[in-house]
C-alpha cells in the first residue's frame, strides 16, 4: 500500500455554530485522480481550502505528501498546486510574468523558470497573449493561465476547484489529459467537479459530500453497490437501478425528490 | 407524460419608459433603503444628523445670500463702491454655467462607470425592459449626486437673490425647473462624450487615467493653496485687482454666453418685465430640453451599438519588447545583456540573490510592476512627490534660520537650537518619506486583495512575507527621502558630517516607521475590495500610522539629545555622533522587529 498523497482525518470547520465540514475523513494516492463532488454549499470548496492551507480546520488533521498543513506547511505547500474556482491573478501582470513569479516564490531556479513557463504557455494555447497583461484574458485563458501557474513547479499533488467551469472544449479536454498524464507519472490529482460526465469517466475514486458529510467515498463500482443498497433501504428501486454517476449523486444527497418535484411542475 | 413547452404569452413586457424608469429606479431605491437599514443604529444617527446639518447649512446659504446681495444694493455702500448691480446681475450667470460645467464634468467619469463598466449591465439589456428606459435610469443615477450637491448650494443662492430684491413667485418656480434642465442638458451631452470615447479606447483603461489625472489635479489644487497662504503675507490685494475681478465675473452675463440666458430671464421675470422674461426663459428651457432629447436619441443609439462593440472588443497585440526587463528579468532581476555590459550589475545581483531569497526578490519585483502599472495606484505614490515639492519649496522660502527673536534667549539655548537646525530637512525628507510609506507600507497587503490566495498557497513563511513588504514599502520611501534630503542639503549648504548623520539617522526612523505600518497593515489588512482606491487598512492602519508618527521623535531625540548634549559640554563631536546612533539604530530594530514578530501569527491567518 503506497503513502497517500492527501490525507484527512476527522477534519472539521466551523463557523460559530455552523459547521461547514464535519468530521471529514478520506486518502488519496499517488496516481489517483480522486474527484470531489457535492451540492452548492456542501462543504467541497472549504474543504478544499483546508487542504491547501488557505483555512485553518477547526479540528481534525490535513497531511499533503505526508507533511501535516499546519505544522510543516511550508514543505506541503511546496509540495502542492492550487487552481481556484474564481482566477483572481494579478491584473496588471501579463501572462508570462505571473508565471515567472509563481516560479520564484516556489524558489525554481531562472532559466528553469523561464524554460517552463515557455512550455506551460505554449501547451495551453497561451504564447500569443504570454506578454499581454491579464486583466485583457477571457475567463478561459484566465482559468489556463492559473492552470499553468499551478503546474509551474510540477507538483505531486495538484488540487482542482471546478477547473472546467468557463472552458471551451478544446481546453476542457486539455486539462483532462494533463490531468490523466499527471496521475500517470505518479501525482495525486483532487479535483471538485458539478460536471458528473467528468467525474464518472476521468476519476479513479469519488467521494461525496453533502451538508458538510462525507456520504460516500470509493470507486464507481463502490458507489454503484452503495446506491443500490441505500436505494433498496429506502424502497426507491425505480429510481437507483441505473447504474449512472447522477442517479447515485441524487440518492445520496436528497436530490432524487427535486428532480421527481420538478417533473411534476414542468 | 412530458408536455410540450408553454407556448401560450408570457408575461407581458411592458414597452413604455417611463413605468421601466419608475421600476429601475424605485428598485435602487431599495437597494439604498435595504443598506440603510441594515446599518448600525449609530450610523444611523449620524446619516440623519449629517443631513439634517447639510440642510441647516442649506438655510444658511440662503439667509447669507439674502442679507449679502440686499447689502450689495445698499444706497451706504454704494457711496463707496460704486454702483455693484452689475456683479450682482452677473451671479445667476456664473452659477448656471459653473453648474453646467460641473455636472458636464463630474458626470463624464460617473456616466462612463455607470454606462460601461457596472455589473448590472448585461441582466438589464437582457431583460424585457425598454434600452430607453436603462439609459435614462443610468443617466439619472449618475448626474444625482452631483445635482443634489449643485441644488444645495445653488439654489440658496438664487432663492436669496429673488428674497433680497422681493421677486414674485414664478421666479422660484422656474428657479428649480431651469436648474433641472440645465443639469439635464449637461449629463446628456456628457453620456454623448462617453459614447465618443468608449468606441476609441478601452472604457477600464478610461477609467484609470480619469481617476490618476483627477487624484493629481486635485492634489495639485489642494497644495497650490496652501502654498498660496504660505506666500499670503507678501500678497497685497489692491481696489484695481477687485475690480478687475468683478469686471472678469461680469463677462458671464454676456448675451452671446447661451448660459446667461436663463439667468436674464430669470431676472426679467423677477422684475416684472415679462415679454423678455417669458420669452428668454422659454427659449432657455427649449434649447436645454432639445439638447437633452437630441443626446437622449444619439446616445442611446450609440449606447447600444458601443455595448455591443465593447463585448466583441478584441486584444491589441502589443509588441514584445525585446531587452525590456519586465520581459527579461525574472524576480526581480536585471536583464542578461545588461548584467554582461556591466558587471558591476552582475555582481550587484548576486550580493541580492545570497541577500534575499527567491520569493522575497519575487514579490518585490510583483509589486513594482502591478504599482507602476495600475494608474489607481500610482497616483497614490505620485502625492508624496507634491507634497515634497510644495513643502520643501515653503520650508525653503523660510530660510531654515535661527529666529532672533527679542535677543533675550540664553546663548546655550540659541547654539543647541542651530544644531538642531543643521538637521532641519531631515524632518521634510522623513515627512515625504512617511507620506510614501504609509500606502506601500500600510497597505502593503491589503495592495494584495483578492490576490493573495495565490501568496498563501504558496511555500512561504509569514517572516518572508513580511520582509518582502517591508522592503517594498522601505526602499523606495528610503530613495525618495534621500533624494530631497541631499537636495536640500546642497541648498542649505549643510555641512558634510552633519549631512551623513542625517542619511544615517533618515534611514533609522524611516526603517522604524516602515516595520511598524507594515505590520498594523498586515494585522487590519482588508483583500475584498474592487477600486484600489478603496483598499484601506482598518482601524489597525489607522494605529499604525499613529504609532510610527509618535516614534519619529523619540527616534530623533535619540539621535540628536547626545549631539545637543555633547555640543553643550565642548567634547569632540564624533562622541555625539556614536552615542546618538547608537542609540538611534537600536531603537530602529526594535521598532522593524517587535512589531513584525508579535504580529506573525495573524499573517498566517489573514485571509481566512
Amino acid at each position: 500500500m503506497t503513502t497517500p498523497l492527501i490525507q484527512t482525518q476527522n477534519l472539521t470547520k466551523s463557523y460559530g455554530d455552523k459547521l461547514a465540514v464535519n468530521n471529514v475523513t478520506f486518502e488519496v494516492h499517488p496516481g489517483e485522480v480522486f474527484g470531489f463532488l457535492g451540492p452548492n454549499g456542501a462543504g467541497k470548496t472549504t474543504t478544499i481550502k483546508m487542504i491547501v492551507g488557505l483555512l485553518q480546520p477547526s479540528s481534525g488533521l490535513v497531511k499533503v505528501a505526508g507533511y501535516d498543513i499546519n505544522s510543516q506547511s511550508l514543505l506541503a505547500k511546496a509540495s502542492s498546486g492550487y487552481v481556484p474556482d474564481t482566477p483572481n491573478l494579478y491584473a496588471k501582470l501579463s501572462g508570462r510574468e505571473l508565471l515567472r513569479f509563481v516560479g520564484s516564490l516556489y524558489s525554481m531556479q531562472r532559466a528553469q523558470a523561464e524554460r517552463r513557463a515557455d512550455e506551460l504557455l505554449r501547451m495551453f494555447d497561451l504564447a500569443a497573449a504570454a506578454d499581454d497583461t491579464i486583466d485583457s484574458y477571457s475567463h478561459g485563458m484566465q482559468q489556463k493561465t492559473a492552470l499553468a501557474a499551478a503546474l509551474m513547479h510540477d507538483p505531486k499533488v495538484l488540487v482542482l476547484d471546478e477547473p472546467t467551469v468557463g472552458l471551451d472544449p478544446k481546453s476542457a479536454r486539455l486539462i483532462k489529459d494533463i490531468l490523466r498524464q499527471m496521475a500517470d507519472r505518479g501525482a495525486a490529482v483532487f479535483l471538485s467537479t458539478h460536471i458528473l460526465e467528468i467525474a464518472e469517466r476521468m476519476c479513479d475514486r469519488i467521494g461525496i459530500i453533502n451538508k458538510g458529510q462525507l456520504v460516500a467515498v470509493g470507486t464507481m463500482q463502490e458507489l454503484r453497490a452503495l446506491g443500490q443498497n441505500a436505494a433498496d433501504q429506502t424502497g426507491a428501486a425505480s429510481q437507483t437501478g441505473a447504474a449512472s454517476l447522477e442517479d447515485i449523486f441524487l440518492d445520496l444527497t436528497g436530490g432524487a425528490e427535486e428532480a421527481a418535484i420538478a417533473e411534476v411542475l414542468l | 407524460m412530458t408536455e410540450a413547452i408553454n407556448t401560450g404569452p408570457g408575461p407581458h413586457p411592458s414597452p413604455a419608459v417611463l413605468p421601466a424608469v419608475w421600476k429601475l429606479l424605485s428598485l435602487r431605491w431599495q437597494i439604498s433603503w435595504n443598506s440603510f437599514r441594515r446599518t448600525r443604529l449609530v450610523r444611523k444617527i449620524f446619516t440623519v444628523i449629517g443631513y439634517l446639518a447639510l440642510l441647516g447649512f442649506v438655510g444658511f446659504i440662503f439667509w447669507a445670500s439674502w442679507q449679502l446681495l440686499g447689502f450689495l444694493r445698499s444706497p451706504e455702500l454704494t457711496q463707496y463702491v460704486g454702483d455693484t448691480r452689475q456683479f450682482v446681475d452677473a451671479v445667476p450667470g456664473l452659477l448656471f454655467t459653473a453648474f453646467f460645467f460641473g455636472i458636464l464634468l463630474t458626470s463624464f467619469g460617473v456616466l462612463l462607470q455607470a454606462l460601461y463598466l457596472s455589473g448590472d449591465m448585461d441582466f438589464l439589456l437582457a431583460a424585457p425592459v425598454p434600452i430607453r428606459a436603462v439609459f435614462i435610469t443610468k443617466l439619472l443615477q449618475a448626474i444625482l449626486p452631483n445635482f443634489g450637491l449643485g441644488i444645495a448650494f445653488g439654489l440658496p443662492v438664487l432663492f436669496g437673490l429673488g428674497a433680497s430684491r422681493g421677486y414674485n413667485f414664478l421666479y422660484y418656480i422656474l428657479v428649480v425647473l431651469m436648474f433641472v434642465l440645465v443639469s439635464l442638458a449637461a449629463a446628456g451631452l456628457a453620456a454623448l462624450l462617453v459614447m465618443l470615447v468608449a468606441r476609441v479606447f478601452p472604457a477600464r483603461r478610461v477609467v484609470e487615467v480619469l481617476g490618476f489625472v483627477g487624484a493629481i489635479f486635485s492634489m495639485i489644487c489642494s497644495q497650490t493653496g496652501n502654498l498660496m497662504n504660505s506666500a499670503g503675507d507678501e500678497i497685497d490685494v489692491t481696489n484695481q485687482q477687485v475690480s478687475q475681478t468683478v469686471g472678469l465675473l461680469s463677462r458671464f452675463d454676456n448675451p452671446l454666453n447661451p448660459l446667461s440666458w436663463p439667468a436674464k430671464g430669470l431676472l426679467s421675470l423677477g422684475e416684472g418685465s415679462w415679454l423678455p422674461g417669458l420669452g428668454l426663459s422659454l427659449l432657455s428651457l427649449g434649447l436645454a430640453g432639445f439638447i437633452f432629447w437630441v443626446s437622449l436619441q444619439t446616445a442611446e443609439r450609440w449606447y447600444y451599438t458601443g455595448w455591443a462593440g465593447m463585448q466583441a472588443v478584441t486584444r491589441k497585440k502589443k509588441a514584445t519588447r525585446a531587452g525590456s526587463p519586465a520581459i527579461n528579468g525574472a524576480a526581480g532581476l536585471t536583464g542578461d545583456a545588461l548584467e554582461r555590459s556591466h558587471p558591476l550589475f552582475s555582481r550587484l545581483r548576486r550580493l541580492v540573490e545570497r541577500t534575499l531569497a527567491a520569493p522575497i526578490r519575487g514579490i518585490i519585483w510583483k509589486d513594482s510592476l502591478v504599482l507602476r502599472r495600475d494608474l489607481r495606484q500610482f497616483s497614490q505614490l505620485i502625492t508624496p512627490l507634491i507634497f515634497g515639492v510644495i513643502y520643501g519649496f515653503i520650508f525653503l522660502r523660510r530660510g531654515g534660520e535661527v529666529p532672533a527673536g527679542q535677543g533675550e534667549a540664553p546663548a546655550w539655548f540659541m547654539g543647541a537650537l542651530g544644531t538642531l537646525l543643521n538637521y532641519g530637512s531631515i524632518l521634510l525628507a522623513i515627512f515625504v518619506g512617511w507620506m510614501l510609506l504609509q500606502r506601500l507600507g500600510g497597505m502593503g497587503f491589503s495592495a494584495e486583495g483578492k490576490n493573495y490566495w495565490l501568496l498563501k498557497t504558496s511555500p512561504l513563511s509569514a517572516r518572508q512575507i513580511l520582509t518582502a513588504k517591508f522592503l517594498v514599502a522601505y526602499l523606495p520611501s528610503l530613495a525618495l527621502s534621500i533624494l530631497f534630503l541631499v537636495g536640500y542639503s546642497i541648498l542649505q549648504k549643510t555641512p558634510f558630517p552633519a549631512f551623513l548623520y542625517s542619511i544615517l539617522a533618515l534611514g533609522a526612523c524611516l526603517g522604524g516607521m516602515a516595520g511598524i505600518e507594515v505590520a498594523f497593515g498586515a494585522a487590519g489588512a482588508n483583500f475584498t475590495w474592487e477600486d484600489p482606491r478603496r483598499m484601506n487598512a482598518g482601524n489597525m492602519g489607522c494605529l499604525g500610522s499613529i504609532l510610527a508618527v509618535l516614534y519619529v521623535p523619540l527616534n530623533l531625540a535619540l539621535f540628536f539629545v547626545p549631539l545637543v548634549v555633547i555640543n553643550l559640554m565642548a567634547l569632540p563631536q564624533i562622541l555625539g555622533f556614536l552615542v546618538g546612533g547608537l542609540l538611534g539604530l537600536g531603537a530602529c530594530i526594535a521598532a522593524v522587529i517587535i512589531p513584525m514578530r508579535l504580529l506573525e501569527p495573524r499573517v498566517n491567518k489573514l485571509g481566512e
